[in-house]
């Protein structure tokens, strides 16, 4: 019995621990555009290519500015910079989907947009911003899973962070 | 040689007999008020070994009470000491919480569990809450959101009417 309660609770550290794992966010400012010869799109959007050529119709994506932020208390902040723009990105802390995110896009000094968002972990965010010569600059948000979530996500899902998960969202749900 | 006072007595307690109770009684001035005062003495003797008995009696029943109040009161604090060291936590009981509470929790942890296919993933999208573009600059711009029906789930922020800007913009 106590053997069982022992193995129970180490469980649930565990599941605990790696629900509350740090995770790294891609920011990346990507122009967009038709090209006779397109060059391969960056790998941190090979993902996604398709949905981007869907949803834009261009068949190029260049990355023009991009940043790696490695997250641990969800609530830094970082810039994505090209020549010309820059994203800065002010991570307000971490929900039980992902993280609540201040956006604003800056053509040089000049605000062209601000936005706030709760950046999911199993959902990009793609900005469409201004028209830049014959293509579109887009910017592109997306929660990285680190070695542990890769790691874990390439077998079954661990139940218990599952229901822990389930758990947390179930007592937001109660006591708000 | 006897003195009076013994013969009395002895007369009293009907220790005399023969020629010396003849001898005694004879020498009375009035053996009819000797007589009754013998009886009084009797009487007297009787009453106070009723009474001297009964107080004996007494003394030792009340010493008998106070050992069986005595008796009653340890045996009662030996019972309430056992009482107060003993708790309700029996080893018996403490493995049925144990077990009762493990089986609540893998119960829930179930039913948590199965309310979502462990293997798929997680239904929550990026959700925008504001968004905003400057009108001064960008009279004309709106702003839309929507999410790609494909399995990326990707969540689009839409601007339309911003400002073209020239492609010397797109430099790194």
């Amino acid at each position: 019995m106590r053997t069982l309660l022992i193995a129970v609770l180490v469980m649930l550290a565990v599941g605990v621990a790696s629900a509350n794992a740090a995770h790294a966010v891609w920011s990346g400012l990507v122009i967009a555009e038709n090209v006779p010869q397109p060059t391969q799109i960056p790998p941190e959007l090979t993902k996604f290519e398709q949905t981007l050529k869907d949803l834009f119709g261009y068949n190029q994506f260049e990355l023009i500015g991009q940043s790696d932020k490695t997250l641990r208390t969800g609530e830094e902040d970082w810039l994505a910079v090209s020549k010309y723009f820059a994203l800065h990105v002010d991570a307000r802390g971490e929900n039980d989907s992902g993280y609540t995110l201040n956006l604003k896009l800056y053509k040089e000094k000049e605000i062209l947009l601000e936005t706030d968002a709760n950046l999911s972990r199993s959902s990009p965010l793609v900005i469409k911003g201004p028209q830049v010569g014959s293509g579109q600059l887009l910017l592109v948000l997306v929660v990285k899973e680190d070695e542990i979530h890769r790691r874990r996500h390439a077998q079954p899902a661990n139940p218990i962070t599952a229901g822990w998960y389930r758990l947390r969202r179930v007592i937001h749900h109660i006591f708000p | 040689m006897k003195m009076f006072e013994e013969k009395w007595t002895a007369w009293l307690d009907g220790q005399l007999s023969g020629k010396e109770l003849i001898e005694f009684e004879s020498s009375l001035p009035d053996l009819a008020a000797a007589e009754a005062e013998k009886l009084d003495a009797h009487k007297l003797g009787a009453f106070l070994k009723k009474e001297l008995g009964a107080h004996a009696l007494t003394n030792e029943e009340f010493f008998s009470h106070q050992l069986r109040e005595r008796i009653t009161r340890e045996t009662e604090g030996r019972a309430s000491g056992r009482g107060a060291t003993s708790t309700w936590w029996t080893v018996p009981r403490l493995v049925w919480c144990g077990a009762t509470a493990c089986a609540l929790f893998l119960v829930t942890t179930f039913v948590l569990m199965k309310q979502q296919n462990p293997g798929e993933q997680s239904d929550y999208l990026t959700q925008i809450l504001n968004s905003k573009v400057d009108p001064a600059v960008n009279p004309n711009a709106t702003v839309s959101i929507f999410e790609s029906k494909n399995h990326n789930k990707v969540t689009v922020l839409w601007t339309e009417g911003l400002q073209s800007l020239p492609a010397d913009y797109a430099a790194k």
